[in-house]
């Protein structure tokens, strides 16, 4: 049957572009895999690269096509009904391409293929053993989105599966329509895209992130084809710039999503220790130990096992917080985990696939792999190097654990596999404080490595290069002295982390200006370190010293401390220290309720006077709250930015009715039957009895025998809770084709009924009564902080990038020199 | 190999002083009677809002109060010191934070799971188990 309205074509040819990227991965994978370990295998190899870009043409195919279709709203299909509206803007097209678990697979799958198109063109000998396990990553990740059903085996979730093919409308009627797409109302617009993700963040920080995850991959394929080919150690130069490019866009991709955080959602604050935000630091942090001991194998060659293994976690890393992300195991504990699309015995095997075969590979070469003969001196680059990258593991390792309680729950906890736990575990209820017992330590440790890192030299260094560091220290622990002073920040361990940070910034700063004459081609490392120590004295500053300047300080009860929500009248001007502030006013943008709040400083002359208060505009803020009827509202945050600290304003607490509504005389009304000589209940608290029903006057038309002119009145007392009784009478007139239903105001009491004429039944009448509308003074809750200094952090953010670019360009320089 | 020896066990000792820590950090999930008894301790009840019963807020004090039931079936009320989140009778589940008080339930954080609205008229469409989450704290 040729259903209408439907794009068969183009929907056929997203299927078949799926199938082609998944089949030509496989023959990809195997026909390179099989050309590596055969070093005789060119024809192989040729094979392998035509099957790789094949697959890469399939990928694109898929891409494009899907894009395509969210692009003409063709809601047949059932990504494209869940994803996206009529009414949605057009930047937002990429974000409904990616908002689902199969489109942000897609977004993966699209970047791997672009990263072996690049390596096939690179990698030069190394093409067949790494674009071969990239192959074999493609495979699975294809296999995501293949949407095969094999008897009740479900492999993969389509982007292309129309609505009527899905499980549960099977069989409807409608689906034998041939018009339905027109008939059935539904298909006309689609869901739409969660208010939430309406956000340029949404637009560039998932192909960020994914663009990182993707260049993880590389490392890890290196590292596979090293032990497939038992060469252990030259990878690691070809590796390297992809590496560091890694480091340099997952970490944007990871700071993105804080800058996301704060700047979008009512959060309070850049990072909350949200197990999916965790999960896409682990790897970053890993990815980093990785980068500083493929420094330490290609220089010494004495990480070569440390190295190979670090590369396998860390991709592995990635796969387990796909996992966790994605197959709704962190449903209870975090607030943006994917929805479950029951591919979970998939996910895991995916997971166990890249820890095992990797591993037993792994394990097989041990005894042949070199080991380094001679113990690292105590005073070498190397060995501390070794140190910061093992610390920035158990960091990792610490991160995980935490976010892995629903994991644990599941493998140990009472209905778990082995139940060794009498009670399922939850999140700490206090995150910042359970992460930060670790993780403090372990910035402080990374910190000062980073901060002497610059003057220790291979192999061993002397004392007199320490003594190059000796100012910077003292000269960071005068101005840390001055900062913590400053801002009364005396809380030992932020304190001693504020005083290793800024060592680290000023001797890396040092080190640049002086020992490498300031010089951009070799700056990589002062400054990308420079600029980490600069993102923790940010976070530590704008984090402890986050002031919240709204507050509610009605006393209810000692376990109800001042809150941090401000009652705001319309109009009253409110005193929140230093500022004054006024809700002036609010208005509807599109599908947003904006709310304008003006803040205000004193002028300096009240103080001298002391009589008048006098305010001087400073700036006017407008939170507001997006609307949306299918998936929820949504708080978003308004920030003024000022260049040592940020005023960060939400809206808690607002009327969203509209105005219509909440400003109507009446409230809602209820209608009810009544019948002489009973009584009702009205808004269940007013009793109403119906004394009489009397026709006044009734007369019928002469030729039709029509009524013609009808007067009824009806005489109602309403009892109020005390007894009192309120007589009221109303009336009910027909003239011609017309009705006049009378009504009737009881003032005192706030009601008005109104007398609706007969019902269906005989003897029964039909009256509607309303309830004034309490008069409320309109007011809303406003939370705002203070975040001082946050900007240091986003300098911080810059730095890194781009000393991961400087480190790209010198790795690649390198290479080629 | 001394030394390297010594600093592989320090990690294997941090590892597990690590997981150690992680697991003593662990709150538990409760029932509201379980929280009672572990007063005043920190507890997670994962419960749903009793809809029969009033949700009332107060905005001179901004305290929500409402009655949750927990798995267990047994219902407590619930005092909450924040402004009443969005869409708060539409949740489907509610994790609450908090500890037990005088036969109240004092709420630190509430997490609540939404259904989104997934159903077409007519009966077109089978509901979906889709759901966001939205966090309000």
């Amino acid at each position: 049957m040729n259903y209408m309205g439907e794009h068969d074509i183009w929907i056929q040819s997203g299927r078949f572009a799926v199938a082609l990227a998944f089949a030509a991965a496989l023959i990809a994978s195997i026909t390179y895999l099989m050309s590596w370990m055969r070093k005789d295998g060119a024809a192989l190899r040729r094979a392998g690269r035509a099957a790789f870009m094949l697959h890469a043409a399939g990928v694109i195919g898929t891409v494009v096509i899907l894009f395509v279709a969210i692009l003409n709203h063709w809601y047949e299909l059932d990504y494209v009904w869940r994803h996206s509206s009529n009414d949605l803007p057009l930047e937002y097209i990429a974000s409904c391409f990616w908002e689902g678990q199969e489109g942000s697979f897609l977004l993966w799958m699209f970047w791997q293929s672009v990263i072996g198109l690049v390596l096939i063109k690179v990698a030069g000998q190394w093409e067949a053993g790494v674009v071969g396990v990239l192959s074999i990553v493609q495979v699975f990740l294809t296999s995501m989105i293949l949407g095969v059903y094999l008897g009740d085996l479900h492999i993969g979730s389509s982007p292309f599966i129309l609505i009527r093919e899905l499980p549960e409308n099977l069989g409807l009627p409608w689906t034998d329509m041939v018009d339905y797409l027109m008939r059935v109302p539904g298909f006309s617009d689609g869901q739409g895209l969660n208010p939430l993700l309406q956000n340029y963040w949404m637009v560039i920080h998932p192909p960020t992130l994914f663009l990182g995850f993707a260049l993880i991959t590389v490392p890890f394929s290196y590292a596979m084809a090293a032990l497939l080919n038992r060469d252990y150690s030259a990878w690691v130069n070809d590796a390297m710039p992809w590496v560091f490019a890694g480091v340099g866009i997952l970490g944007t991709g990871v700071l993105m999503g804080g800058a996301w955080a704060y700047e979008a959602l009512s959060f309070g604050g850049f990072w909350a220790w949200d197990p999916v935000e965790n999960a896409s630091l682990v790897p970053w942090l890993t990815l980093v130990a990785l980068g500083h001991l493929m420094i330490i194998e290609r220089v010494k060659r004495k990480a070569t096992t440390s190295t190979l293994m670090m590369a396998m976690l860390t991709f592995f890393l990635v796969l387990y917080s796909t996992f966790l992300t994605r197959s709704g195991i962190l449903g209870d504990s975090s607030v943006h985990a994917f929805v479950d699309l029951g591919l979970n015995g998939q996910l895991l095997v995916f997971l166990g696939f890249f820890s095992v075969l990797p591993l037993g590979l792994f394990l097989m070469r041990w005894k042949d792999m070199p080991k380094s003969p001679s113990e690292d001196a105590f005073s070498s680059r190397e060995f501390w190097m070794f140190i910061g990258s093992l610390t920035l593991l158990l960091s990792a390792a610490q991160i995980t654990f935490s976010t892995s309680i629903p994991v644990i729950n599941k493998l140990v906890g009472p209905d778990g596999m082995i139940a060794l736990l009498s009670t399922e575990l939850a999140p700490p209820v206090e995150p910042f404080a359970h992460y930060h017992s670790l993780q403090i330590p372990f910035a402080i440790l990374i910190t000062t490595l980073m901060a002497i890192g610059p003057y220790l030299r291979w192999k061993s260094t002397p004392w007199s290069l320490f003594k190059r560091i000796t100012l910077s220290g003292v000269i960071s622990l005068l101005i840390a002295s001055l900062v913590v002073w400053g801002l009364a920040l005396y809380t030992f361990s932020y304190a001693l982390l504020i005083f290793t940070s800024l060592f680290a910034v000023i001797s890396n700063a040092t080190y640049w200006l002086k020992y490498l004459k300031g010089q951009w081609t070799v700056g990589a490392m002062t400054i990308s370190h420079l600029g980490f120590a600069l993102i923790l004295i940010g976070a530590v500053i704008s984090n402890a010293k986050k002031e919240p300047i709204s507050t509610n300080s009605t006393f209810i009860h000692q376990d109800f401390p001042s809150n941090e929500n401000l009652l705001m009248p319309f109009g009253d001007t409110l005193s929140m220290y230093p500022y004054w502030v006024v809700w002036t006013g609010e208005h509807q943008d599109g599908h947003n309720r904006v709310f304008d709040v003006d803040f205000y400083l004193e002028d300096d002359s009240t103080h001298r006077s002391g009589t008048r208060l006098k305010l001087n505009k400073a700036f006017t803020l407008h939170p507001f709250v997006q609307i949306n009827e299918t998936m929820g509202n949504v708080r978003e945050p308004s920030t003024k930015h000022y260049w040592d600290r940020d005023i960060y304003t939400y809206v808690s607490y607002a009327d969203l009715r509209p105005a219509s509504v909440k400003n109507a005389e009446w409230a809602e009304p209820m209608t009810a039957i009544v019948a002489k000589g009973e009584s009702i209940l009205l808004f269940n608290q007013y009793l109403l009895n119906c004394d009489s029903i009397a026709i006044d006057l009734a007369s019928f038309d002469q030729f039709t025998g029509d009524l013609a002119n009808l007067s009824m009145r009806m005489i109602l007392r309403v009892q109020d809770s005390l007894g009192v009784d309120h007589p009221l009478d109303v009336t009910y007139q027909v003239e011609g084709s017309s009705a006049l239903p009378g009504e009737q105001v009881l003032e005192d009491m706030g009601l008005k009924i109104r007398f609706d004429g007969v019902s269906d039944t005989a003897g029964q009448f039909k009256i509607t009564a309303w309830e004034r509308n309490p008069k409320q003074d309109p007011f809303i809750l406003m939370q705002a902080f203070v975040f001082p200094y946050i900007n240091v952090l986003w300098l911080g953010c810059l730095l890194l990038l781009i000393g991961s670019v400087l480190s790209v360009a010198k790795r690649i320089k390198k290479l080629k020199g | 190999m001394k030394r390297s020896s010594i600093i592989l066990l320090l990690v294997i000792a941090l590892l597990i002083g690590v997981l150690v820590s992680t697991i003593q950090d662990a709150s538990t999930y409760a029932s509201f009677d379980m929280a009672q008894k572990q007063a005043p301790e920190t507890v997670t009840v994962v419960a749903q809002l009793d809809l029969d019963s009033p949700i009332t807020f107060d905005p001179q004090t901004s305290m929500l109060t409402f009655t949750a039931i927990d798995k267990d079936g047994q219902s407590s009320t619930v005092l909450y010191n924040q402004p009443k989140p969005q869409d708060f009778e539409r949740s489907e589940e509610i994790t609450i934070k908090g500890r037990a008080g005088d036969g109240q339930f004092v709420a630190i954080e509430i997490l609540m799971k939404c259904p989104s609205k997934y159903t077409e008229e007519g009966g077109v469409m089978a509901d979906d188990e889709a759901s966001i989450y939205t966090e309000n704290s």
